[in-house]
Order: structure tokens, then sequence, then C-alpha cells
């Protein structure tokens, strides 16, 4: 991919980042994005919400010429407009860039203004997502205020994230708790939101925002009644993807020894755990394939190995699968484990290529919990292949 | 036809309640919305501009009338009443809630169907000559096999996140009416020296960005070899093909990029180990399997109430003429219904519509119909004596139009009208043309003519093999139609040239009218087709008339 040519792979350049970058202030973590190198080309997107301001401070100070897209919805509160002009200019921001959908689209798909009533991921794919995405095309990276307390789906949070490969997402203010923000604006005698004061603590397109009770989530205020909490800024494949982007990497690094082990009766807690060796090692009893591993090279050097783990960087990358079917075609009868992000919906395509565990870490276990794989563990039923093959 | 055994059934109901169970964890937060995803396109169900979208198989493009009013209940029950009959012979509704889809997705079960895998990453629904156990040129019935892959390819635990969908075609004749070159894996149905039954397979075709067609893998295979084979190829691709660049990651790339012979050895070389792992039990099932496509018992009758209104009445004469094919059967015909009324949006049909083409298969068709990948409903075997009757029902529920294989039988992908990633219309486009021809009375004139309309470079609407193609895009905010010229889906795929520079959307309508009345002038009699005329002469004489000013820039400076 064209962005990764020139600096080398998101993922890795992300991690990185955020082990180098683990315990910083914020302010640090963006001086680093707007002048590393490996991040590339950078704008900060804006709301010009409520707290929005915070970055936008920030951006001034250290350099106001930082392009800054501001999403025009063109369903904005009329004082969203007015506070957005008031705000670059007190900064002396220099690259502001309005960010609309295109009229076409507009008139093509909501000429009456009302897609938002029927359908709101669809009306904020057309008003936010798609002109954003557009927007964002020459960039390597993009700035956003989202925070770790801002909900469910945002609790994971880190400093850079990849973005579908394609992008690097950087989060500043990810640890940020309400009152950094508070404290931050007044000390700073930053400019507050004109509908702060009456009652809007986070503030988006007027049809989709409503006041907030006290002792309310401060986001409760945002599509209300809807089970959706983010606008579904984020890209994957280019392609948008509603509510946040999961992490897609390997974990066990990160809690080496806790993950779970799955069969068909279980979680359990893995009684292997260290012995798997690269594949290069010759002798070794349990052996490590990365999901890029060429199988055949194993031909004849299959005795003695009792057990072969496969990667599974992600789930939706499925040669794992075809590995373990193949090693089980070249007479590998010991135990075969699938290891990484593999997902409790697919524990039955797992068992019947020739798996006889998976390998997940606890993030996963928590989320998917036993009963969730235990459904699959029928995998013998309603198997079309057995009944193809004349095995079952 | 075929009916699902105690096995599928139980198997699309587990299915149900498994997408059920997803929908809820969903809901509740233990699958993201990035797992959920595949998890929803492996059942059909797209997030589209608007609102979900659910496509479900029409298997090889086969159902009978039971099947046919569900899909006109479902319609009416779960969304607007009408549904869109796709060019990979599937039917999609464009405004399903989330929570009703289980229910929609068990109503479907109800009759022996399903939407499974009919989007992902994985294999889709298996597609066949649309004039499959019906045509007269056929070397045996394609659909048996489309059946058994059916069967082997849902749920195939290895081959469910490939690195991009994948596409397999079978047509049993050697007049390839299935597009088979332009899909992933091509089946042509074959007999070897013998006498014996195989395929002929074709690897690595496909339209989109990057438009290619297939190559030929193998001249033969046995008939029995057809599982392990397919397999064997899949095998390959699922660790061949890229992963890094969603645009490079078809099957197509992987042939153009290791080149046919290297993937032929890979081949070749999985299949020897394949093969072993098929006992026999395919075959058997095979067998079960095409008792159930037994073409039915065709009694002869007179023809003469056909000749009769034939003779005596224009309108049917005409509709006679251009929507009906030679059936094996010389009392028979297969009837094309045309869902290309001009001025409509080509391949919607209202439940009502559904529910008299029902109806007519029920009572006139043998309870068969197809949908095609042209986007018609056909009735493959009606006897002659019966087509007046339904030529005057389907006169009355507007469904009589006779325009099959002409001008205003167009293919266009829904563009910007309800695809988030349309950079231009495509059905008004279409609905624009065919108007511009009726007004002209051109139609019958002019003869076959495929015109195709893509709203985007991903090329739904096949616009590359379309004689005229067009396809839609964006230049700084306009819509700008680019023009294909000598495109083919046929046993000679070829891929359309571009013509030059595009048209914005008030000129490519007159763009087309220039080009089709160039085409009446240069052609030698009524039989020269268009594509045969551009064979003959090429391409300069139609980019001349596509560009008069260019052409009269040439002859001045000759
Ligand atoms: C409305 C929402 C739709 C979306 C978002 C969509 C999206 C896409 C995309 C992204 C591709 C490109 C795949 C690639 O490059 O490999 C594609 C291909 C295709 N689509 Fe659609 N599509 C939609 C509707 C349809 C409809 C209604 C039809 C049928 C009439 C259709 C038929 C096809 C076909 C046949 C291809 C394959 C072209 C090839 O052989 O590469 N699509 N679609
Ligand atoms: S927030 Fe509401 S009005 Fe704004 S784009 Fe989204 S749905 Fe539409
Ligand atoms: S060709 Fe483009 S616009 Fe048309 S349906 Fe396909 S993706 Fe959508």
């Amino acid at each position: 991919m064209q962005h990764d040519t020139i600096l080398g792979p998101v993922a890795a350049r992300a991690e990185a980042l955020n082990d180098g970058y683990r315990n910083h202030a914020a302010i640090a973590v963006l001086r680093r994005a707007l002048s590393d190198p490996a991040v590339g080309r950078i704008a900060l997107v804006s709301s010009f919400g409520a707290e929005s301001v915070v970055l936008l401070h920030m951006i001034s100070v250290l350099d106001r010429s930082t392009p800054v897209l501001f999403i025009d919805t063109q369903m904005l509160f009329a004082e969203t407009l007015a506070y957005q002009a008031e705000v670059a200019a007190q900064l002396g921001l220099s690259d502001v860039r309005t960010i609309r959908a295109r009229p076409e689209a507009l008139a093509a798909h909501d000429p009456d203004r009302l897609l938002h009533k029927a359908d709101t991921d669809a009306c904020c794919a057309l008003r936010k997502t798609e002109p954003l995405e557009r927007a964002l095309e020459p960039f390597d990276a993009w700035i956003t205020g989202r925070k770790r307390f801002q909900g469910q789906t945002r609790s994971h949070l880190d400093f850079f994230e990849n973005e579908g490969d394609k992008r690097l997402k950087v989060n500043p203010l990810a640890h940020w708790r309400p009152d950094d923000v508070q404290d931050y604006m007044i000390n700073n005698r930053l400019p507050r939101h004109p509908l702060v004061a009456k009652g809007y603590p986070s503030i988006g397109c007027a049809p989709c925002t409503s006041r907030v009770k006290d002792g309310e989530d401060p986001r409760a205020g945002r599509w209300r009644g809807q089970d959706k909490e983010e606008c579904g800024i984020h890209f994957v494949d280019g392609k948008l993807v509603r509510g946040p982007v999961a992490d897609d990497r390997p974990q066990e690094h990160k809690e080496p020894p806790m993950n779970v082990i799955v069969t068909d009766t279980g979680f359990a807690a893995d009684d292997r755990g260290e012995e798997f060796q690269p594949p290069e090692e010759t002798g070794a009893a349990a052996l490590d394939l990365g999901s890029d591993a060429d199988v055949s090279a194993l031909i004849g050097r299959l005795e003695g190995v009792e057990a072969i783990r496969i990667a599974f960087p992600a789930f939706s990358d499925g040669r794992g699968f075809t590995m373990a079917r193949r090693l089980r075609m070249m007479g590998f009868t010991g135990r075969l484990r699938a290891a990484g992000h593999v997902i409790a919906d697919q524990y039955a395509m797992a068992r019947r290529a020739g798996f006889d565990e998976v390998e997940i870490t606890p993030e996963l276990a928590r989320r998917q919990p036993w009963e969730q794989w235990q459904a699959r563990a029928d995998w013998r039923a309603h198997d079309y292949q057995s009944r193809l093959r004349g095995a079952g | 036809m075929y009916d699902y055994s105690e096995f599928d059934d139980a198997y699309v109901r587990g299915r149900v309640e498994q997408f059920r169970a997803q929908v809820e964890r969903r809901l509740d937060g233990s699958l993201t919305e990035e797992e959920f995803r595949p998890l929803r396109l492996m059942n059909g169900l797209y997030l589209q501009l608007h609102a979900y979208m659910l496509r479900v198989a029409i298997p090889y493009g086969t159902l009978n009338s039971g099947q046919m009013r569900q899909l006109a209940h479902i319609a009416d029950r779960w969304d607007k009443g009408y549904g869109h009959f796709t060019t990979r012979q599937n039917i999609q509704y464009n405004w399903p809630k989330l929570r009703d889809v289980p229910d929609i997705l068990e109503a479907l079960a109800d009759v022996g169907m399903h939407a499974i895998q009919t989007s992902g990453n994985t294999v889709r629904n298996v597609t066949a000559d649309h004039f499959a156990g019906a045509s007269a040129d056929e070397v045996a019935d394609p659909r048996p096999y489309a059946e058994l892959l059916r069967q082997w390819s849902t749920d195939h635990p290895e081959f469910q996140f490939l690195p991009r969908k994948f596409k397999i075609g079978v047509t049993g004749a050697p007049n390839d009416r299935a597009v088979i070159r332009s899909h992933d894996i091509g089946l042509e149905v074959r007999r070897d020296g013998a006498g014996a039954l195989g395929f002929r397979v074709f690897v690595g075709g496909g339209l989109g960005r990057t438009p290619m067609v297939a190559q030929e893998l193998a001249a033969f295979i046995p008939e029995r070899d057809l599982l392990p084979y397919v397999e064997a190829i899949l095998s390959v691709y699922n660790l061949l093909g890229r992963r890094d660049n969603k645009y490079k990651a078809r099957i197509k790339i992987a042939v153009h990029e290791h080149g046919i012979d290297t993937i032929r050895a890979l081949v070749n070389e999985a299949f020897a180990e394949r093969r072993a792992l098929f006992s026999g039990a395919d075959q058997a099932l095979l067998t079960d399997i095409r008792a159930q496509f037994k073409r039915p018992d065709l009694s002869p009758r007179d023809i003469a109430p056909f000749v009769a209104a034939r003779d005596a009445d224009p309108v049917f004469r005409a509709w006679a003429d251009t929507n009906l094919a030679a059936h094996a059967d010389a009392g028979h015909a297969i009837v094309t219904i045309s869902l290309k009324p001009q001025g409509a949006t080509p391949g919607d049909a209202t439940a009502a519509q559904m529910r008299v083409m029902a109806d007519l298969a029920e009572r006139y068709g043998h309870d068969e119909l197809r949908i095609s990948h042209e986007q018609n409903v056909i009735l493959s075997h009606v006897h002659r004596a019966d087509l007046p009757a339904v030529h005057a029902a389907l006169k009355q529920a507007g469904l009589a139009t006779a325009n099959v294989g002409l001008v205003s039988d167009i293919i266009a992908c829904p563009g910007m009208d309800y695809c988030s990633l349309a950079t231009a219309r495509s059905i008004p486009i279409a609905q624009e043309i065919a108007t511009r021809f009726e007004e002209l009375k051109l139609e019958h004139e002019v003869g076959p003519l495929k015109i195709k309309i893509s709203g985007c470079i991903n090329a739904c609407g096949h616009h590359h093999v379309g004689h005229i193609g067009i396809l839609g895009l964006d230049r700084a905010g306009v819509e700008n139609y680019q023009v294909t010229l000598g495109g083919d889906g046929s046993e000679t795929t070829v891929i359309g040239q571009r013509a030059g520079p595009g048209f914005s959307a008030d000129e490519i309508v007159p763009a087309v009218e220039r080009l089709v009345l160039a085409y009446l002038d240069l052609r030698e009699d009524a039989g020269e087709t268009f594509l045969q005329v551009f064979r003959r002469l090429g391409a300069q004489p139609f980019k001349d008339a596509l560009y008069p000013e260019q052409a009269q820039r040439r002859r001045d400076a000759a």
C-alpha cells in the first residue's frame, strides 16, 4: 500500500509509538505526532463541540498551520458555526478546512433532510464519514479528541491506533478524565461553546443531540434512545466501519501468562505455555507457525512433533484453516492449536478444519464467555463436509 | 427441481438460530461491529446507504411458485412491497430492519431458501445458465453440479475467510449464457472423447476495477473429480491470494501475478492430496440430486392456438418473436419475462408481479421459474399452445414488455440511488436510454444489443462486457459517463475498449443514440448485429459517431 512503502506498516508504527509514549502527557504526544517523520502528513479533525477547544488550543501553541478539518454536516446548531469562527480567529488557526457532503450526494440521498429520522447510520455516513474520508485521503494520520471515559466502546483507547492499515489515528487525550478537560479550559481561559451553559455537555448535530440531565452520562444526549454511541468515523480497508475499530493484534504479548485454551469441554489454563518453538528448531516437540508459514516445509519433519500452534493475526484471515487441513492431510496426528484472534463463531470451523483447541486472550474470553463457544461446540452436527466426503 | 433434504432443512434452520443469537450478541456488546460484520455478511446482510440490504440466494437461478410467493410475502411484510433481482441470481430487499432479519431468514427456510454466503469473503451463490434443463444446445443440465457445489461450499470450514469473495458459474451448453469467463471459477460441462461427462475449467475471471477474462486451467476433468479439484483451487487461493490490498485480493490477480502455469502446478499438487478425502459419497449424492432435476413430462399437444394468435395479433407476435427462446422440445418454448419496462428500475418486481409470475409458472410452466443474470424472470417449459394466455396475463400485470436482448433490456447496477460506493447514477440513465429508444421506435429494427451500466468502478453492472458499456464516474464532483465498446460476455468473452473522453449526464443518452444510428448505417443487412459490425470494422467508425467534431478534424486534416 502506498502509505506503507514510504513509512512502514501502520500497525508496527502504532505499536512502536505507543510503547515509546505509554506514560507521556497529551501535549507531548501531540508534539511528537506533529513532528515525527514516522507519523507523516497529519490533520486534526474537530467538531468544534464542547471540548474541542482543548486540542485546538494545543495545536495553536505547537503549530498553528496544522490542517484542521471541520465537518459541517449542515445539521449543526447555529451556535456551533458561530463558535467555530470565533475559536479559529482567537487561536489564529491558519488552515481550517470546512468539510461537507457533496451537494449531489445530498440531493440524491437526503433531499428533504429527514434521513436522520429513518437511519442515523446512513445519515452519518452521508454527512460525516464519506466527506471526511475524502478529506483525509491526502493524510497519513489524524488527530481526534476521543477519550477512554467517553463510552464502553472507547475504554481501551490507545494514543496511537492503526486504522485499517491505512492511517494512524492519534488520540492525545485518550487518558484524560472529565476534570482534566475542565481544568485545562479554565487554566488557559479558553472560550466555551455557548450550548454547554444550556445543558449540552456533548454537542453534535441539532436533530441528534438533546440535553442531558444532572447525573446522566455526558454523552447520553447523543442519539438518545438509540443503540448508537459513535458517529461511525472509522474506516477499515478504506470502507466505513461503524463503531470502534477493534484491536486486531494478537494480544498474547501484552498479557502473556493468562491466555485461555478453549476445547469442546470448556475454558482451561494453558498447559503447554512456553514450549512452542519456531519451525526451524529441529527436534522441538512443539512448533509455532506464523499465518504465512509454508506447511510443505514440514513434510518429513513431523516425526516426534507433539503439538503445533498456528497464529491467527486477525479473525478475518482464514489461512490457518487451510494450513490445519493440510497438516492433517500430511498425517499429523498431534495436538493442533489455533491461537490469536479467533472468535466463538469460528469454533466449529476450527474444529472441522482439524484444530483440537483454540488459544485466546483473557480480554476475548471475557467478551465472549464459554457459553458463546459452547454454542458452536456441536461442530459435528449439520456438517456438509462429512456428508459429502463420506466421513460421518 | 431440488427439494431440501432433511439435512438441508435442519442446517438452514440451525443457521437462522445462530444468526438470531449473533444479532443479540452484537446488541449486548459480545461481538464488536467489526466482528459482527463478516457474520452478517455471511448471512447476506449488507449495510447500505439508507439502511440494511438483505441479499437472498436463488441458487442456480431456479425456484418454484411457492418460493416465488414467499419472496412476494417477504417484500410485503418486511420491506416496501418489492424486490430487486440481481445479476448474480439473487434477490435483494433494500429496507429490512436488523431486528426483523432473523424472521425473514426463517420465512425463507420455510420454503427451502436462504441468504447464506450471498456476500462476504467466501464462496458465493453458485450461478448457472438460466435456460438449464430446457435449451436445445445443452450437453447436460448444469444445475445438479451447481447444487452439489452449493452444499460443498456451504459453511466449508476452510473457506469462510478467504482473501476476497469467490464466485463460481456453471454452464451445461457450449453457448455460454452464464458469463462463466468472468467468474473466479467457470465450469463448462462437456464430454471427453469416450463420451464421459466432465468439465472444462476456467479460473481467474472477474470484472470490477481490473477486468480479466478467465483462463483455461484444465481442458477436461472427470465429473467425479469436481469437488476435490475445486477444493484444490480454493486451498491454493486461500494461501496465495493477497491479503494486503483488497483490490488485489481476487484470484484473478493471483493468476495474473504468478501465471496460469504456476497456478496449475499448485492446483494439481493440492488436488493429488485432496482427492483422497472424497470416498464417493459425493457421487452418490449427485445421483440423487440429478434425479430431482429430471425434465418434467412434456406431453405433445397441438400448437395451432399459438400459430393463430401470432398471425392475428401483432402485439403478441412482437413479444413472441423477441421474448421466446427455442426449447429442446419443439412444442414448447422458453419464455423470458422482461423486468425492464421502459422507464422503470431494471430488475425490480413488485410483490403483485411476483405472484402473477408464480401463478403462471404453476398453471403453465411445470411450476418452474428462473432468474437470469440479465435480471429477467424465465418460465422454462411453456407449451406453445399456452403462450397466448400467458402473454395476456403478463400484459395485465405490466410484464409483457417485448424487449429481451434489445436496447432497452439494460443491465444497470443500483448506483447512486442505493449504493454507498457509487460515484454516479446508473438507474436513471438506463431509464432515459430506454425511454428515448421507445420514442424513436427503433428497438426492433436495431435487434440484439446489450447495454450495461455501472455506477462506479466496481462494475456491478458488468459494463465491461456490454456491447455498449457505460461507467459512471465522479469528475471533480460532476457525474461523468465513460463509454466502452465491443465487450462481450458470452463464450467469446471480450472486455470492451474505452472509446475516449466521457460524457456528462446530459450528453450520454444522445451519445448512445449516435452510436446506435451509426450502427444502422454501417451494417450490411438487418442480420448483422452491432457486435458483428464492430468486429468487422473496428472501433473507429463508432468513435467517429461518438465524437463528431474530432472526426471532422480528422477528415479536414486528411
Ligand atoms: C447496493 C450496494 C452494493 C454495494 C455496496 C456493492 C459493492 C460491491 C463492490 C465493492 C464490488 C467490488 C468487488 C471487487 O472489486 O472485488 C462489487 C462487485 C460486484 N457486485 Fe456489487 N454492490 C452492491 C450492489 C450490487 C447489486 C445490486 C448487484 C447486482 C445487480 C451487484 C453485483 C455485483 C457483481 C456482479 C460484482 C462483481 C464484479 C466482478 O466480477 O468483479 N452488486 N460490489
Ligand atoms: S449526528 Fe444526526 S444529523 Fe448528524 S449526521 Fe449523524 S444522524 Fe445525521
Ligand atoms: S458498480 Fe459501484 S455503484 Fe454500482 S452497485 Fe456496484 S459498487 Fe455500487
